[in-house]
């Protein structure tokens, strides 16, 4: 035997000795330093590291939360969202609607310009909606507004916009990032390609952009509401990798970064000067079953299902804490969300249900969901709750093209191969109908055309949809949307898990900057203090 | 020790050849492979491995798929001792109830790629000509595939599954044996003792069989121990990646990547697996070379 094949029998046995010392060392938690010192920050240039990469710098053709992040620090809607998604007038100082929800009336702010000098006014609004409803427009976003019939300038900071068909959620749908201005001019000289050069009327110019690399804007020397805090000039940087994100952070490389992976929330926080803060958001986590196919379409059945799943384990399991359990079909930030019953976690009577409803050996059936890891592992653990009502559930995940195509290329609802979709939402109109219509709104819901992944049809609910859109008066609106949270919520057409905490990773000087609920960044208002 | 080694060793060639029954050459192989320390020793490990593939749900303190929430992530301790996972499982038990798995799938598809590589060996071998020609480029552009890549290719058309893993790694096995005994089934061939065999006027089936296919057995037992180790590497991966076992196996490479998330948090997630695999694939290597330094006649000592 040669004496070098001793070497490999040597690295085993340094390796397993290694392996048994690295073991209890793991978890030693020090709370101490909570209350840390601010640490110092030199300039005032910011860096923002984020998850993806930017698609587009055309609100009227973006689709992403994240590209509507770097938006917004450029460009300013009539009206916007404050920090819990309460509609608060921006460009607009104020606006009324009519009875039946069919003209809104917007007075708008005077004297501000856009970047390129070009004024603000009543003509720059219409300029913008009509862009939008232009019935030749591939604009993605244009469906939001193809309510829209007409813009009328009324005066030079006064303008009228008459709807089709009354659309009680107008406001806030002007409130979506989709309904920011861009600068007339600007859209006259670049057309489509002004998703390269944005021209707002905000607190940031727009700089450069390497996709892939970095989006930087600086600051806005003649902004109309300014404050004197703004930052010399912010700099995004997509990084994929979580780790890579989180060591930009440590070493100062980047002074804010979001999402943070919850796994190691914990363990940066309070440390180096890095805050790590979290807050309910509007996204809801659901468990869709197909309420067309066998067993789902037994109410009892789906009841069965959400008493096996145990909510608070989801949450500390899957979610590390970072969520809370849903106790409606909409978030409680959401507008017009009203508070139903959770279903507790109960096994005894989720087997009783199970057997009423003759299925008392269980059934097998499949979960389908995406590849990433969070939601394996949120799939992993409905499959071991199942289990124990003898639901054997095989967890089929998806690359994401494989998975769209799975649930949206079917022409038939009754060919739905579905039967369990683990999936989630966010509303970012912030009200109920769009966390509501799209995705139990009957069969104009059913996919293709939109979300109802469930295939849930009540003419019920559709109605009282349907009544909720037909008028601005608030009272009547939130009436119709509780009366069909509690319709749906009895149906249970879902699983109903959790809503999300949105979670972000600072330094401690940074100020103003935050994460609206539907998950998007909102850095316009951000500040060093020192 | 020894003895259940020799009885190990006494089935393993009587898979592959009758005529190796006959007790003289197992002793001379015995008392050759009795210096290979390190070989020995691997072949120890890959017995303690089958024994724990025969008794492990037996041997296993806890459930690989039960769940325990209260008891997430726990590093390593008296219950249990590689840690739990993300779902409070026990990563020691996983561990041993996965060896079957690995250790099935390893055996299985190189078993498999064995079988109908031998054949298209032997028959490329003994017809030669065109025969030999188109099998062999077929080989040739199978090899030009990375082994991981034709297996993720196979898989995208399959669709992922324990089961497809086993036909991909088994499918990128053939080229290797039909190469490795078209090579030894043409000097075998070329024999003194195969001529008169043919001279006497023996069929092709038995000449193939009964003459040339034993010369070839011990690369063929070489390799076999040897390509066990990459398989289960490949397995491994496929899995990491999701094209594997699906969840809740306990497959070492699928512990892996859930234990990804983790890596700086509780790196023993990752850890246990990790060591199971290298082990693993470390002593079929071993076990492979120190076999082929027995049974190649080219190496005397």
């Amino acid at each position: 035997m040669k004496k070098s094949q001793l070497v490999p029998l040597f690295i085993i046995l340094i390796v397993v000795l290694i392996g048994c010392s690295s073991t209890t060392d793991t978890e030693s938690k020090s709370d101490e330093d909570t209350k840390q010192e601010v640490v110092k920050k030199e300039g005032k240039d910011i860096t923002i590291a984020v998850a993806d990469n930017f698609i587009s710098m055309d609100p009227h053709d973006t689709n992403d939360t994240l590209s509507y992040s770097a938006q917004k620090t450029m460009m300013q809607g009539l009206v916007g969202f404050d920090k819990d998604m309460n509609v608060v007038p921006v460009l607009a100082k104020e606006y009324s609607a009519n009875e039946d929800a069919t003209e809104f009336t917007f007075k708008l702010q005077e004297g501000v310009t856009f970047h390129d000098g070009t004024p603000f006014n009543a003509e720059a609004v219409k300029a913008n909606l009509d862009r939008l409803t232009d019935p030749d427009s591939t604009l993605i976003r244009a469906s939001l507004f193809e309510v829209i019939e007409e813009t009328v300038v009324v005066d030079e900071y006064t303008v009228k916009v008459i709807l089709s068909e009354p659309f009680g959620a107008m406001i806030n749908t002007f409130a979506h990032p989709a309904g920011m201005m861009i600068s007339p001019k600007a859209l006259e000289e670049y057309g489509d390609e002004v998703s390269q050069h944005p021209v707002g009327t905000g607190p940031y110019v727009f700089k450069d952009w390497k996709p892939g690399d970095h989006l930087t804007v600086t600051k806005n020397e003649d902004y109309w509401n300014a404050t004197g805090n703004e930052v010399d000039s912010m700099t995004f940087k997509p990084t994929p990798e979580n780790g890579t994100r989180i060591a930009m952070l440590q070493t100062g490389e980047a002074d804010f970064i979001y999402p943070v992976p919850t796994e190691q929330a914990e363990s940066v926080n309070g440390k180096d000067g890095i805050m790590v803060e979290n807050a309910p958001s509007i996204i809801v986590r659901y468990l869709a079953m197909n309420n067309m196919k066998e067993p789902f379409n037994d109410v009892r059945v789906r009841k069965a299902i959400n008493y096996a799943i145990n909510k608070e384990a989801f949450i500390g399991v899957v979610m590390k804490g970072y969520a809370t359990p849903m106790d409606s079909i909409i978030a409680p930030n959401t507008q017009f969300y009203s508070k139903q019953e959770q279903y507790k976690y109960n096994i005894e009577k989720a087997k009783e249900l199970l057997t009423e409803a003759g299925f008392e050996d269980g059934f097998k059936t499949t979960i389908w969901g995406s590849n990433n890891s969070s939601t394996l592992k949120g799939m992993e653990f409905i499959q071991q709750q199942l289990a124990q009502i003898n639901v054997e559930a095989e967890v089929v995940p998806m690359e994401s093209g494989t998975l769209s195509d799975s649930i949206w290329s079917v022409q038939n609802p009754e060919d739905a191969e579905i039967e369990m979709y683990y999936g989630g939402w966010s509303p970012s109109t912030g009200d109920a109908d769009w966390g509501i219509r799209p995705l139990v709104g009957g069969k104009d819901a059913f996919p293709p055309s939109s979300y109802n992944t469930a295939y849930y049809n009540n003419e019920e609910v559709n109605s009282l949809i349907a009544d909720g859109l037909a008028t601005a008066d608030l009272e009547a609106r939130k009436q119709a949307y509780a009366e069909a949270q509690k319709i749906i919520w009895e149906e249970t057409p879902w699983a109903f898990l959790s809503v999300d905490d949105t979670i972000f990773g600072k330094k401690n000087y940074l100020e103003g900057i935050y994460l609206l609920p539907d998950g998007s960044l909102s850095a316009e208002n951000i500040e060093i203090v020192q | 020790m020894a003895n259940p080694q020799t009885a190990e060793i006494a089935t393993e060639l009587s898979k592959g050849s009758e005529n190796v029954k006959k007790s003289s050459p197992i002793t001379e192989f015995w008392k050759k492979f009795k210096k290979q320390r390190l070989a020995m020793v691997s072949g120890i490990f890959v017995l303690l491995l089958v024994i724990i593939t025969i008794f492990g749900p037996a041997i296993a303190p806890y459930s690989a798929e039960e769940p325990d929430y209260v008891n997430v992530l726990q590093g390593s301790s008296w219950d249990h001792l590689a840690g739990t996972d993300a779902f409070g499982r026990d990563i020691f038990s996983r561990i041993i109830i996965g060896t079957r798995i690995s250790l099935f799938v390893g055996t299985i598809s190189v078993l498999l790629g064995a079988v109908v590589g031998t054949i298209l060996g032997l028959v490329s071998a003994f017809y030669g000509k065109w025969v030999d020609s188109f099998i062999m480029r077929i080989c040739d552009v199978l090899f030009a595939f990375p082994g991981i890549l034709l297996a993720i290719g196979i898989i995208a058309i399959l669709g992922p599954g324990l089961g497809n893993v086993i036909i991909a790694i088994s499918i990128f096995n053939i080229p290797n044996f039909a190469r490795i005994v078209r090579g030894s089934a043409l000097s075998v061939k070329a024999t003194v003792y195969v001529e008169a065999t043919k001279s006497i006027g023996a069929k092709n089936r038995r000449l193939i069989w009964k003459h040339i296919f034993p010369g070839t057995a011990s690369s063929i037992i070489v390799n076999f121990t040897m390509r066990i180790g990459t398989a289960i590497l490949t397995a491994a991966s496929l899995s990491f990646l999701g094209l594997g076992a699906q969840p809740p196996t306990p497959e070492w490479g699928a512990m892996l990547s859930n234990g990804r998330d983790y890596l700086s948090t509780s790196p023993h997630v990752t850890f246990y697996p990790g060591l199971a695999i290298f082990l693993t694939v470390l002593a079929f290597n071993l076990l492979g070379d120190g076999l082929r330094d027995t049974l190649d006649p080219k190496i005397k000592d």
